[in-house]
């Protein structure tokens, strides 16, 4: 599974956390409150029953009361609700519903009428309510159920209240861990630019050190690691170039020194002129391989883009070759203009044409196209295809084929086709081969439709 | 017979190229320093250069730019240098050519005859060419603007005239080199170069050239 982005992280733990926080936050306030908010609650009723009690125990006092007469003058309101005890009944200002005494607490009841007040908290009815039971003497008891409907709705209320508040604090987590995150991760993105620019060539690019204080030693080491690398890159560049002088110079002398041995050839005994032939073969080949390599050493170099018409290109390559130019084709309706890099580009159809020459018994065709976003070149050839095993490391340096020309030398470098495949890539596409339907083998070449 | 003046450090390299363009039929006069090779110049001038870039005291680009101050000598750089930087300098200094060391002497005398076609005028029209400020006189091989003459090489003389005798057509590069350096395929930097060296010389604003037009993707134009 893929791990998780540092941004996500970051933005995830924020969240959490806050979270936690705001949910502990959330719980604890609503107990408290509730604790506090039941309290006030209890003294209150408390209080008002007090106050009841007496008028209830003034009724009580007279010559033969009648409980109904007693409770009248008590001002309950709807939510109250007033009763007294005595030989195991309730009685009521009017008929008592069994449901609400039925849920009195036999403790609470005996505690009463063991002459001890008593106060529960209980559900009637699934309704919440307190009930608080007084003892007036002579074995009544006095009752007032005390419903805490509105106290309930308050909690809820709060209860809500307080999980928006909780939601809002996880979200403002979230949104300040996305910043955080962002802000920690910025100087990275500007390394993450730095670093593509010098993956694409420029070696000027640095970090500014005074931009992240915090990062002084990233940066600085950043810094250094490309002033090693863009060092280490100008020393090999040199080295290539010092090599390219020392090995080019002396062939000079050679390439001159076997033209005079070759046309003097006729003067010659004939021992001296095969050897004097022989240097002069190798001497050529030897210039190709140079060539070749100091070309393989620097073909990571960006390419130099042009407009080229690569259908003219493929038809100069062609008659420099003494191939037949109507070989070129190009699919109806594609733009043979390119942006490529001349002379590189030049060179990859020299190759693919000399390779078609030497092994595949002579190029066939070269079609030039476009297809899915894809511009396509192909070398098609008569000889005898490439096997699949060999696909793959036939681009590679100093692979030689079997020579299929009459002569059955191999005078070719074995760097044609990695060079091909150097020079595609630096353009950014990549190159193939594949059966040719009909026999044969076909090199493509595909390079990315181009931005306009 | 062509004589070849060879300034070349490299005494192997030097004595095997006369070697051999002496086989081929040239008369080779050689120096071994730009300094001696600009006396050998002055004192019987050749009829074509080969430079060497990497040379002691004066360098390859100094030696063209010295003798393209009093010369129009067909001059070819035979350096073993072959970074675009160098090959543009070394045109832009003056060169008519250049080839990358190590080349077949088959290569140098092919090129040593087109440089040498190319001294003689242009065949195709006898009339003077007239481009707005500009007068082309194909015969005699010359170039003025506002009637005062411009001093140009015979290549790019070789060079305008093609374009000359094309008005408001569009020439590849291709094309260019194929008719002017006769290859059958080449450095395309050659025409680059050579059209604004032409620049110079002809445009009254050589950044905004109003004769000698570009057009993008395809090759160069001369207009009126």
């Amino acid at each position: 599974m893929k791990r998780p982005g540092l941004r996500t992280r970051v933005t995830a733990g924020f969240s959490v956390a806050a979270m936690v926080v705001a949910v502990a936050m959330a719980l604890l306030s609503y107990q408290l409150t509730e604790q506090f908010l039941l309290e006030e609650r209890e003294d209150a009723a408390k209080r008002a029953t007090y106050y009841d009690a007496r008028i209830v125990r003034a009724g009580l006092a007279a010559d033969n009361p009648d409980f109904t007469n007693v409770l009248k003058p008590l001002d309950t309101g709807g939510k109250r609700l007033a009763m007294l005890r005595f030989g195991g009944d309730f009685y009521g200002r009017t008929s008592i519903d069994d449901g609400v005494t039925d849920s009195f607490p036999p403790s609470l009841i005996r505690m009463v009428e063991g002459g001890q007040p008593a106060v529960q908290r209980l559900h009637i009815d699934s309704r919440p309510a307190l009930v608080i039971g007084i003892p007036m003497g002579a074995g009544v008891s006095f009752y007032m159920v005390d419903y805490l409907d509105e106290l309930d709705t308050s909690l809820t209320v709060l209860g809500l209240v307080l999980t928006l508040v909780a939601v809002l604090m996880t979200a403002t987590g979230a949104g300040l861990g996305w910043y955080a995150a962002r802000y920690v991760v910025r100087p990275l993105t500007s390394m993450v630019n730095a670093a593509n620019e010098i993956a694409a060539g420029d070696f000027t690019t640095r970090l500014d050190p005074s931009a992240e204080p915090d990062l002084a030693r990233l940066t600085s080491s950043f810094n250094e690691m490309v002033d090693q690398l863009s060092q280490r890159l100008e020393r090999d560049r040199r080295f290539a170039a010092d090599v390219s002088h020392e090995l080019r110079s002396p062939l000079q002398t050679l390439a001159a020194a076997a033209s005079v041995l070759t046309r003097r050839k006729a003067d010659l005994d004939p021992r001296t002129a095969a050897a004097a032939g022989l240097v002069a073969e190798e001497v050529v080949r030897f210039q190709t391989l140079v060539t070749d390599l100091l070309e393989l050493a620097r073909s990571d170099q960006p390419p130099d883009l042009t407009p080229v018409n690569v259908a003219d290109l493929a038809r100069q390559v062609c008659r420099a070759r003494g191939v037949p130019t109507g070989i070129v084709d190009v699919d109806h309706g594609t733009n043979p203009i390119w942006q490529i890099d001349r002379r590189r580009f030049q060179q990859i159809l020299a190759n693919l044409l000399d390779n078609a020459e030497r092994h595949g018994g002579g190029p066939l065709t070269v079609r030039i196209g476009q297809r899915d976003g894809i511009r396509f070149l192909d070398v098609d050839d008569e000889g005898p295809g490439v096997s699949p095993p060999n696909r793959g490391t036939i681009f590679d340096r100093f692979v030689r084929g079997r020579s299929s020309n009459a002569r059955g030398d191999s005078d070719g470098t074995g760097l044609g086709l990695a060079l091909v495949a150097q020079h595609v890539s630096a353009h950014g596409g990549r190159v193939h081969v594949m059966d040719r339907p009909g026999g044969g083998a076909r090199f493509r070449i595909e390079l990315p439709e181009q931005r306009r | 017979m062509a004589a070849v003046l060879l300034i070349e450090d490299d005494d192997r390299i030097r004595l095997s190229l006369a070697l051999a363009l002496e086989d081929e039929g040239y008369t080779v006069r050689s120096g071994a320093t730009a300094e001696e090779g600009l006396e050998e110049q002055r004192r019987e001038p050749a009829d074509t250069v080969l430079v060497d870039l990497m040379l002691p005291g004066i360098d390859g680009f100094e030696c063209i730019r010295e003798l393209r101050r009093t010369d129009d000598v067909p001059i070819i750089v035979v350096s073993a240098r072959d970074d675009t930087h160098d090959v543009v300098a070394a045109l832009e200094a003056g060169a008519d050519d250049y080839v990358i060391k190590p080349v077949a002497i088959k290569e140098l005398t092919a090129r040593l005859r087109a440089l040498r076609r190319r001294a003689r005028p242009a065949p195709a029209t006898l009339a003077t060419l007239v481009f707005g400020d500009l007068e082309i006189r194909p015969q005699a091989g010359e170039v003025s603007r506002g009637g005062r003459p411009v001093p140009v090489t015979r290549t790019e003389f070789r060079l305008l005239c093609e374009l000359a005798n094309h008005p408001g057509q569009v020439l590849s590069r291709q094309q260019l080199l194929e008719r002017v350096w006769e290859y059958d395929y080449g450095d395309e930097r050659l025409v680059d170069v050579h059209i604004g060296r032409l620049r110079q010389k002809i445009e009254e604003d050589s950044s905004a050239p109003r004769h000698l037009i570009t057009v993008r993707g395809l090759g160069y134009k001369l207009q009126r």
